[in-house]
Parts: C-alpha cells; sequence; structure tokens
C-alpha cells in the first residue's frame, strides 16, 4: 500500500499542494475589489471560481494510469488493482479535504482582516461552502468510474453524452407533463426546501454522498479490469 | 542512549515545543486582543496545529524521521472502530446532558428533540465528521500519533493515560486564563473550569489513545475529537429548542451526570488498554 501510496505522491504531488493555493483563490479577487462593492458577494465569487478550478485539478489526478501494461502490472502486485485503486480513491477524497480546508482557512482569514477594517456585514458562507464541498465528492464520484472503464478521453466523452441523455429525459418528463410528473416534483421540491425540512435534507444528502463515493470505489473494482482491454498500449 | 532516554529526551523536546506556543499566547495577548487578524493566526493557524508542528520539529531535530506517523486510514477491519469514533462520543455527551433531565422528570424540556431534528443532527455529524475533522489532526498528530507513544515506555500504560490527560488539558490553559487575564471572572472560576478540564480530557483522553492504538492511525482519534466538540454544541442547539426556564438548575444530579458517563467511559477503555497490553508479546 505504501508503494502505490509513493507512486501517487510522485506522480500527482503537485495537483495535492495545488488544492491549498485553490483554496487561497478567493484572496487573489480582493485585489480586484473594485468589481463588487459587497464583500459577501466577493467571497461567495471567489468561493465558486475555487471549487470550479480545483474540480478541474482533481479530475488530472486520474490522467496517466489509462495504459494496458500498468493495468496488468498493477492486478499483478500483492495488493492487486483493488488496492491502487483504493490509494487512487483515498487520494481524490484527501484533495478534496485540503481544498475545503484551505478555502475555510483563507476564508476566516478574510472574514478577521474585514473585522479588523471595521466591515460588520460579514456572512456565514459555510452554509453554501460545505454542500458545495459534498457535490464536489459526489462528482468525483461519478468521474473516477468513467475513466477507468473508458480510459481518460473517451470517458470524459461517455460522460457528457449519459449526462446529455439524462438532461434530457428529465426535461421530457418535465415539460411534457406525462403523469402530472412536473406538479409532483415541484410539489416534492417546495415540500423538501422549506426551512423545517432543510437540514435534514442537507444531512441525508451529505451522509449518500459518502455512501455513493464507496459504491463508487466498489463500481471502480469491478469494471476496471475490462477497462484494461480496452486502454492503450 | 538507551531507548528510553532516548523516548525521555524526545518528549522533553516535543513538551519545550508546545510549551513555547501556549507561550505565544501571553506574549502576543495585547496585539490578539486589538486585531481579528493577528488572533486568527496566532491562535488557529499557530497555536490549534502546535502540537503537530512540534512533533514534526521533534522529530526533525532528534532526527527520528518522518515515518510511522499514524497518517494511514487503514479502513481494513478498522471499519467497525471508525464507528464507534463517531458514535461514543455522541452517546456520551447524550446520557451526560440528557439523563439528568429526564431522571429529574423534565422531559418537556426536550421539545426540541423530535424525530427529524435528532436525525438531521446524526447525519449532519455523521456527514461533517468525515470532511471537516481534518483540522484536529492539528492536535491529534502530537498527543496521541507522538506524545503518548513516547510517554507509554516511560510512565506505562496508566501513567501515560493521566500525564497525557493532564498535559492536554494544560495546553488549553491560556483558553481558560485568558478571559480572567482581561478581567473577567476570578482566578477560582478558572481553576475550577481548568479542573473539570482535565478530568474530562484525562477521561476522554483514555478512548482517544486506545482507538489509535486499536486502529495504528490518527484518523479515528481525529474524528471522535471533532464528535467530542461538536455533539456538545448539537446536544446543546437541540436543548436550547425546548422550553427550559431561564432560571432552570438540576442540582447534585447534574453535576453527577457531567462525569460520571465519561468517567465509566476512560474506566472501560484503561480495562481494554490494559487486556491488550498484557496479550501483546514482551519485546526486550
Amino acid at each position: 500500500m505504501t508503494g502505490f501510496v509513493f507512486k501517487e505522491w510522485k506522480q500527482n504531488r503537485w495537483f495535492i499542494l495545488s488544492m491549498i493555493l485553490c483554496g487561497a483563490l478567493p484572496a487573489v479577487f480582493f485585489l480586484e475589489k473594485d468589481i463588487f462593492n459587497d464583500i459577501n458577494v466577493l467571497r461567495i465569487f471567489g468561493m465558486i471560481s475555487a471549487f470550479l478550478v480545483a474540480g478541474g485539478l482533481q479530475t488530472m489526478v486520474l490522467m496517466g494510469d489509462d495504459r494496458r501494461l500498468w493495468g496488468y502490472w498493477v492486478t499483478s502486485t500483492s495488493e492487486g488493482y483493488k488496492g491502487f485503486l483504493r490509494v487512487k480513491y483515498e487520494m481524490v477524497f484527501g484533495m478534496v479535504l485540503l481544498f475545503l480546508f484551505s478555502l475555510q482557512t483563507v476564508d476566516s482569514l478574510i472574514c478577521a482582516a474585514a473585522a479588523d477594517i471595521g466591515i460588520t456585514e460579514i456572512r456565514d458562507i459555510s452554509i453554501i461552502m460545505i454542500p458545495l464541498a459534498f457535490l464536489q465528492i459526489l462528482l468525483r464520484a461519478v468521474d473516477i468510474p468513467f475513466t477507468l472503464r473508458y480510459g481518460n478521453k473517451k470517458g470524459s466523452l461517455i460522460k457528457l453524452i449519459y449526462s446529455l441523455v439524462f438532461a434530457i429525459i428529465l426535461s421530457v418528463i418535465i415539460l411534457t407533463n406525462i403523469c402530472n410528473s412536473s406538479v409532483i416534483l415541484f410539489d416534492a421540491f417546495k415540500k423538501l426546501f422549506t426551512g423545517d425540512h432543510l437540514s435534514l435534507l442537507f444531512g441525508v444528502f451529505a451522509v449518500s454522498v459518502l455512501v455513493i463515493y464507496y459504491l463508487s470505489y466498489r463500481i471502480s473494482c469491478r469494471i476496471y479490469l475490462k477497462g484494461v482491454e480496452q486502454y492503450d498500449r | 542512549m538507551t531507548a528510553k532516554k532516548e523516548n525521555a529526551k524526545r518528549l522533553g523536546i516535543y513538551l519545550l515545543t508546545v510549551s513555547l506556543f501556549v507561550l505565544l499566547f501571553f506574549v502576543f495577548r495585547k496585539p490578539m486582543n486589538k486585531s481579528s487578524t493577528v488572533f486568527f493566526i496566532l491562535y488557529y493557524c499557530l497555536f490549534s496545529f502546535s502540537p503537530a508542528i512540534a512533533s514534526l520539529i521533534t522529530r526533525a531535530v532528534t532526527k527520528e524521521g518522518f515515518r510511522d506517523m499514524k497518517l494511514h486510514l487503514n479502513l481494513d477491519g478498522n471499519f467497525k472502530w471508525y464507528l464507534l469514533a463517531f458514535g461514543l462520543p455522541l452517546t456520551v455527551f447524550s446520557a451526560r446532558i440528557l439523563l439528568p433531565v429526564l431522571i429529574s422528570g423534565h422531559s418537556d424540556w426536550l421539545g426540541g428533540f423530535t424525530f427529524q431534528n435528532v436525525l438531521a443532527s446524526v447525519f449532519i455529524l455523521a456527514a461533517l465528521s468525515a470532511v471537516q475533522s481534518i483540522g484536529l489532526l492539528g492536535e491529534e498528530l502530537g498527543w496521541r500519533g507522538y506524545m503518548n507513544r513516547k510517554m507509554e515506555p516511560l510512565f506505562g500504560t496508566v501513567g501515560t493515560c493521566l500525564i497525557g490527560g493532564i498535559m492536554w488539558s494544560l495546553w488549553h490553559l491560556p483558553m481558560d486564563l485568558g478571559g480572567w487575564l482581561d478581567g473577567e471572572g476570578t482566578f477560582s472560576d478558572v481553576l475550577q473550569i481548568c479542573g473539570e478540564r482535565m478530568l474530562l480530557l484525562t477521561c476522554f483522553g483514555t478512548f482517544l489513545m486506545w482507538l489509535t492504538k486499536k486502529t495504528d492511525s490518527v484518523f479515528p482519534a481525529a474524528a471522535a475529537h471533532f464528535m467530542f466538540n461538536q455533539s456538545q454544541e448539537a446536544l446543546g442547539g437541540l436543548l436550547s429548542q425546548g422550553n427550559i426556564p431561564e432560571n432552570a438548575d438540576l442540582g447534585a444530579i447534574a453535576t453527577v451526570f457531567e462525569y460520571v458517563p465519561v468517567v465509566l467511559l476512560a474506566a472501560v477503555f484503561m480495562g481494554l488498554l490494559l487486556r491488550e497490553k498484557k496479550k501483546s508479546p514482551k519485546t526486550a
């Protein structure tokens, strides 16, 4: 296991360390603070930008391992491909945590500095930050199996096709109002997103994301060898 | 140099380095009171990570190296202990807060504890313990991941739990003293807070030590530490939603239950630590 950790560190250390810089990204927007008058808008804008950049960098650690020979070799090691995939999943999860930690630290520093210069209307943006972090974990849980099954380039394309098909089906269901579905969906959302249910909804979502991430690992374990057969030499 | 002397030297350097970080709190007290930025940098960025920073400094200074920092997740076969790290602090704090209210016949105070609220809190705590406890590695890498391991060959298991717990609570001293130094409260209040914290942390530290040794990783201890901090907040939040009179006082029963669950926890895990030590093969 230590060997795989060492390999991932040697191969992806700059991507891993870049998570700290991504967390510090909102601070850069303060150099151009004239664009926004409101500090909270600036913090939210910076945070969303940081999430997008970090998300892109997290997917890049999946590149470079879609080689058939590597797949065969890693399967023959004592830990097997399951050990390799586990380290990969742990690393990506660790990257999300490192990014979130860095983002929260920088945001708190911005708030402290703002308080020092007399800005009082500072809002708590963790209510957006934490759900976004879970959303990021969910997106990685979807990305990884596609990349492992179809390789990096083809995987992204197939994921895009699946996403488009899903979006089209959903739009058709809502627009055509089959079995009164749009009304049912609207009522369900209205009910769920009221203040009473919001914390339960977030709790269920967050725990589900963690379960989905684990299931994603199990799916990756099942499809990895099929994917290896399709990789380039 | 014998292994014991080497351990003592490393422990000495570690504790000295941590103490220097504690001193920062007193040296920079004035600028910290004046500026939120200075407070944030010194408190959150330096002080709360001081046990981990001190362990890294000690490892570098004594040329011990950075191997075996217990930074592997070790999930294989240990998932149940991760669940325990989540569930046990929550159970202990629930017993600590809810039992005196129920026993004294004030169940009407628990209006906030609806099924939906409790479920939401448990789910949120479970999810957050997975993503937010990384910050507590700043403490766990030092206390459980380094100090306890250096103490155990010197003071034995019971001694490590006691002295380690005392050291851990003394590290919180700047927070206890802060108010008094600013002219709020009396010194006896500080001593009382300090004593309560010492008992609580020494007992809870026993569980964290057992958890670290059982899983050979500091991550479950970090998750349990997170739950230790957040359970109180979550339970307090739910309690505040109930109809509690302003002058509510449960008397002696509340004081008893404040310590009984955590002392029982310490006794159980101390027993387990001693049993496992007895079972483990003796090395020269």
